[in-house]
């Protein structure tokens, strides 16, 4: 065997296990939406079964559709998103601008005590956060659901490392042409930076995107309920309508699928940049 | 000419649109909080619909109604609103269960069914139709919080096919169901552990077995009198009786403590399996004629023991939003909802067991009966339980639900005697009990 | 840094304008930074000394009764073992997963579009929809993972898995991006570093410690301190799934701060737990950090 021929034949083994473990690692979503097309009596039977009897079998898309405004669920988990994420990265690009291309007084001290919020996790302060946006009569609104997440210390801080290896060059040549903060990160600093801004951005939306403790607690109205708190209000924990409760979740996934294959590409390239850390 | 012409018609237009405004504006809204899911959720939204366009309709009421997730979380949410007084986006009624009483009654904004009585002759009459037996669980000290709206009970459902072919009966007793489960095979045909019988007590069915040796679990009558401040099954030895009886159960390979599984049930694994009334539908559906479904009076702990299980479910309060034109919309939905052919509806919807008199004379409800006598146990047992039995009502009450589970978990895979668990219990609950009524002296 | 500074010159000397812009730049940040995370905190931080009644309002100050009553109570000790166990699990199996898969699929090869595909996909799908999903699949009598397997276990339902069944599920939902920092961090090692080892006669081994490992640690200190953090906070799924149970098997710091404070009313016991978690986190946080300065590599 020429070493030619060892090395596709290893490449196609490496490949085949590669294949194996995706196989393995997105089997619960394969088998999240075959189950939404199972009727009641087919989860009951036993032995339990893979694929459904027929893909014909809707009525369990029906009932929840029925039974929850789904494309608002959706519309509501994007607005959130977007406002928590875009607002976030505002900031924390601000900031990391201000750490990595000021000196000023206080300044390891307010770096620290931005960093310092990273260690009180807002899952923490639930309680107290909650009452602050009832006080503030956020209840049931985009801010409220979006406004303790205005801080992103750890995008701060990634934004930080990624300025610090921009060319220093680059902002004195800035400089000397008479160009401003504010131009010289809008129209130098940024662009250079986008492969790191498209990964924390895609990073925030989604993490936005799956919040689910602080949604439920500030939202009364139906109306209001993000998708991922709307898609547990099918089921409680003793019911067992699984039927439903997995045709939820395969509506639930598919603006999801749909962001993430359009995302992936974008953040893929950016991850190519090697833009994240350094 | 022209001008007047026009001027008219502006005129003419003005008017129709201020008359349009008021007309919508004569309209109540009111908002509604529910918590049911799945087929019975399906069928309140049918009620509400229903309810827009004819009674509603009449009487201008516009009902919006809010799915709040399951009666904890409801709770949970009305409880923070009144923490942070954010009283004016409670809703004008909600569907509470037992977990919220304590919170509705002292909110001070509740508008109770007792001031709507006296502030309304007919909605007075129509509450009277209501059973007894199913208002008396939303008595808290004295006050009638609610009115029944699901009434449910706690009942035994039995494989019956797979009794009949050991020639065994439905049990009464715990010790029946050790014979029974002597008698079983260990496996099912498909090769599978079959399990006599599975379930972890928590606080309601702890408030069952305890009320049927004729003891309370905390004072005040489980709570729904007043604010429970400690537990009232230790020194009557109740919680004891029924810890032994219990573990014995365990010992004998009877029970298994592991929460009662619909899904073992409905496949053939699970035996016996005690569960709401309001089940039966649903299982009925799922075993989809896999075998023969019996239904029976819930367990009772020993011979001397009474039959009986509290009832639970959920009620309707009103909240006071200061507003007269909306708590006379709150009490139509109320006695609406409450009526004897909703009521029938919904028992033939679901199980749940009709909270009206009327309702059981309705044809829907007595076809149901001649069909699957399934349905009749729950109100049979109804009427055999001891009037005083309560459902159990705490301020920590999440805490407290857990705590049971745990303790007689504990005792039963550490094989810990029952008097030491009692001791544990009344550590632990009372501790619940003390820690909450000192912060809320 | 110091070059950095220096090239900024003494900052004394600029105009107040000047002086003040960091500070505005800075402003957004700490506005909320303080209103929704310090103030809070600190709220907290009261709480936890004080008799607080259902509706949140302060009746008085009680020393470290709290605490004391805290840590009287058994449910603690063992949301804290759960809690900890999460933790301690997740990281290093999330890290060696995520590594794995990255080193595998960091030359391209046929079909590597399709597996890189499904290897980010759980990224794509929300908390609460793979806690949902995971409720059916490793359902001891309707879910397929007993079946597949001939397994009897009981996961949710049994105390002695159920914790396994939460961790199976939180580090399922981070492969997706973990794996995609790792495989970034993999093929932004230059190359010629690879082919120099390779021509040395380092085997496949000693290149991945020698050269890859080293520089890829610095996404291994990111990934893992986020990991952490996380893995500490795990709540949303125990809500969803297991509300704490069996027998607390899966109560963890986070979920008895919801379950005793939020909905039994309890909030300075609540606010003890809230208090002691931020103490371990931050404690686990340090020794990272400290780790970053002897360990990991930057470019």
């Amino acid at each position: 065997m020429t070493r030619k021929q060892k090395k596709r034949l290893s490449d196609a083994l490496l490949s085949l296990l590669a294949l194996c473990l995706g196989l393995a690692i997105i089997f619960p979503v394969l088998y999240g939406i075959l189950g939404a097309f199972k009727s009641e009596a087919e989860f009951a039977a036993y032995p339990p079964t893979l694929f459904p009897q027929s893909f014909g079998y809707t009525e369990n898309f029906e009932t929840v559709w029925r039974q929850v405004p789904v494309l608002r669920f959706f519309f509501n988990s994007f607005v959130v998103a977007l406002l928590g994420t875009g607002v976030r990265l505002v900031f924390a690009i601000l900031a990391a601008y201000a750490f990595v291309f000021f000196e000023f007084k206080g300044k390891r001290f307010l770096f620290f005590l931005i960093l310092g919020t990273m260690m009180l996790p807002a899952d923490t302060l639930l309680i107290t956060n909650y009452q602050t946006v009832a006080q503030l009569g956020l209840m049931d609104s985009y801010l409220g659901m979006a406004i303790t997440s205005f801080v992103g210390a750890s995008q701060m801080f990634m934004l930080r490392q990624n300025f610090k290896s921009a060319p220093l060059a680059l902002k004195e040549a800035a400089h000397l042409d008479g160009c401003g903060d504010l131009h010289f990160m809008l129209s130098i600093l940024l662009p250079i930076s986008k492969p790191v801004l498209v990964t924390l951005f895609v990073q925030g939306f989604v993490t936005m995107w799956n919040a689910y403790l602080w949604p439920l607690l500030v939202t009364n109205q139906n109306d209001m309920r993000t998708i991922q708190v709307g898609i547990t209000m099918l089921t409680t924990l003793e019911d067992t309508n699984y039927h439903v409760v997995l045709a939820g979740v395969a509506i639930s996934l598919i603006p999801a699928f749909i962001l993430f294959f359009f995302l992936r590409r974008n953040i893929t390239r950016a991850m190519a940049a090697g833009a994240l850390v350094g | 000419m022209k001008r007047k012409l026009t001027a008219l018609m502006l005129t003419l237009v003005m008017i129709l649109s201020l008359c349009a405004c008021t007309a919508s504006a004569e309209n109540t809204k009111i908002t509604f909080w529910h918590s049911m899911s799945d087929n019975a959720g399906v069928l309140m939204e049918s009620y509400i619909q229903q309810f827009n366009a004819t009674v509603g309709k009449e009487k201008g009421i516009e009902v919006e109604l809010v799915f709040q997730g399951s009666y904890a979380d409801a709770t949970t949410k009305m409880n923070s609103m009144l923490n942070t007084n954010q009283t004016d986006t409670l809703p004008d009624v909600m569907q509470l269960d037992a977990t919220g009483k304590v919170s509705y009654h002292a909110s001070g904004v509740a508008y109770t069914i007792d001031q709507a009585r006296a502030d309304d002759a007919a909605f007075d009459t129509g509450v009277g139709a209501l059973l007894n037996a199913a208002m008396g669980n939303w008595n808290f000290a004295g006050t009638q919080l609610g009115l029944p709206f699901a009434t449910s009970t706690t009942i035994l459902f039995y494989n019956k096919t797979l009794l009949d072919s050991v020639n065994m009966q439905a049990p009464e007793t715990f010790a029946d169901i050790i014979s029974l489960a002597a008698a079983l095979p260990k496996t099912t045909e498909a090769g599978t552990e079959l399990i006599p019988y599975a379930a972890i007590p928590n606080t309601p069915t702890l408030a069952n077995w305890l009320g049927q040796l004729d003891s309370y679990v905390v004072n005040h009558k489980n709570g729904s009198e007043a604010s429970a401040t400690e537990l009232a099954c230790i020194d009557n030895g109740a919680l004891a009786t029924f810890l032994t009886e219990w573990k014995r159960m365990y010992d004998e390979g009877a029970l298994k403590n592991t929460a009662a599984s619909s899904d073992a049930f409905v496949t053939g694994q699970l035996a016996l399996y005690t569960s709401s009334s309001s089940n039966v539908t649903s299982l009925l559906n799922k075993i989809n004629g896999g075998f023969e479904m019996g239904v029976a009076f819930y367990p009772k702990v020993n011979e001397e023991a009474s039959f009986g299980a509290s009832v639970s479910g959920s009620c309707l309060v009103m909240f006071d939003k200061q507003d007269d034109a909306k708590k006379a919309a709150a009490r139509e939905l109320l006695l609406y909802l409450t009526s004897a052919p909703i009521q029938a509806d919904f028992a033939v919807g679901t199980g749940y067991i009709p909270a009206n008199e009327n309702a059981v004379n309705e044809a829907v409800y007595q076809q149901l009966l001649q069909e699957y006598p399934q349905y009749k146990v729950g109100m049979e047992q109804l009427a055999v339980t001891p009037a005083a039995m309560r459902s159990v009502t705490v301020g920590p009450s999440t805490d407290f639900y857990y705590a049971i589970q745990n303790c007689v978990s504990d005792m039963l895979e550490y094989g810990d005697d029952a008097e030491t668990t009692v001791d544990i219990m009344a550590d632990e609950l009372g501790g619940l009990l003390y820690q909450y009524a000192q912060a809320n002296q | 840094m110091h070059i950095r500074a220096a090239a900024q010159g003494n900052p004394r000397r600029k105009p107040l304008r000047q002086r003040l812009k960091p500070y505005l730049f800075l402003l957004p940040i700490l506005l909320f930074a303080i209103g929704f995370v310090y103030y809070p905190f600190f709220k907290t931080f009261l709480y936890s000394f004080s008799r607080v009644n259902f509706k949140g309002e302060i009746t008085g100050f009680v020393g470290l009764e709290n605490f004391r009553y805290l840590f009287s109570r058994r449910d603690f000790g063992i949301a804290l073992k759960n809690t900890l166990q999460l933790t301690l699990l997740n990281v290093p199996i999330t890290l060696a997963i995520t590594i794995f898969l990255a080193l595998l699929a960091t030359n391209r090869r046929r079909g590597s579009a399709i597996y890189e595909t499904m290897f980010t996909l759980p990224m794509a799908v929300s908390m609460s929809a793979a806690a949902l999903i995971f409720k059916v699949l490793l359902n001891p009598t309707v879910g397929y993972i007993n079946h597949l397997f001939q397994l009897n276990i009981g996961w949710y339902e049994d105390r002695n898995t159920a914790l396994y069944g939460i961790l199976m599920l939180t580090v399922w939902m981070g492969i997706g991006f973990d794996f995609l920092l790792f495989l970034s961090a993999f093929r932004s090692v230059p190359r010629h570093l690879m082919e120099a080892a390779l021509i040395d006669g380092a085997g496949a081994g000693n290149r991945f410690l020698r050269i890859q490992l080293p520089l890829i640690s610095p996404t291994i200190l990111y990934v893992a301190c986020t990991n952490m953090v996380l893995a500490m906070m795990t709540s949303g799924p125990i809500i969803i799934l297991t509300q704490g149970g069996p027998s607390r098997a899966t109560t963890t710091l986070i979920y008895m701060m919801y379950s005793s404070g939020y909905s039994s009313s309890n909030y300075s016991l609540a606010a003890c737990v809230s208090l002691i978690t931020f103490a371990l986190t931050l404690l686990f946080t340090i020794g990272a950090f400290t780790l970053e300065g002897k360990k990991v590599h930057y470019q």
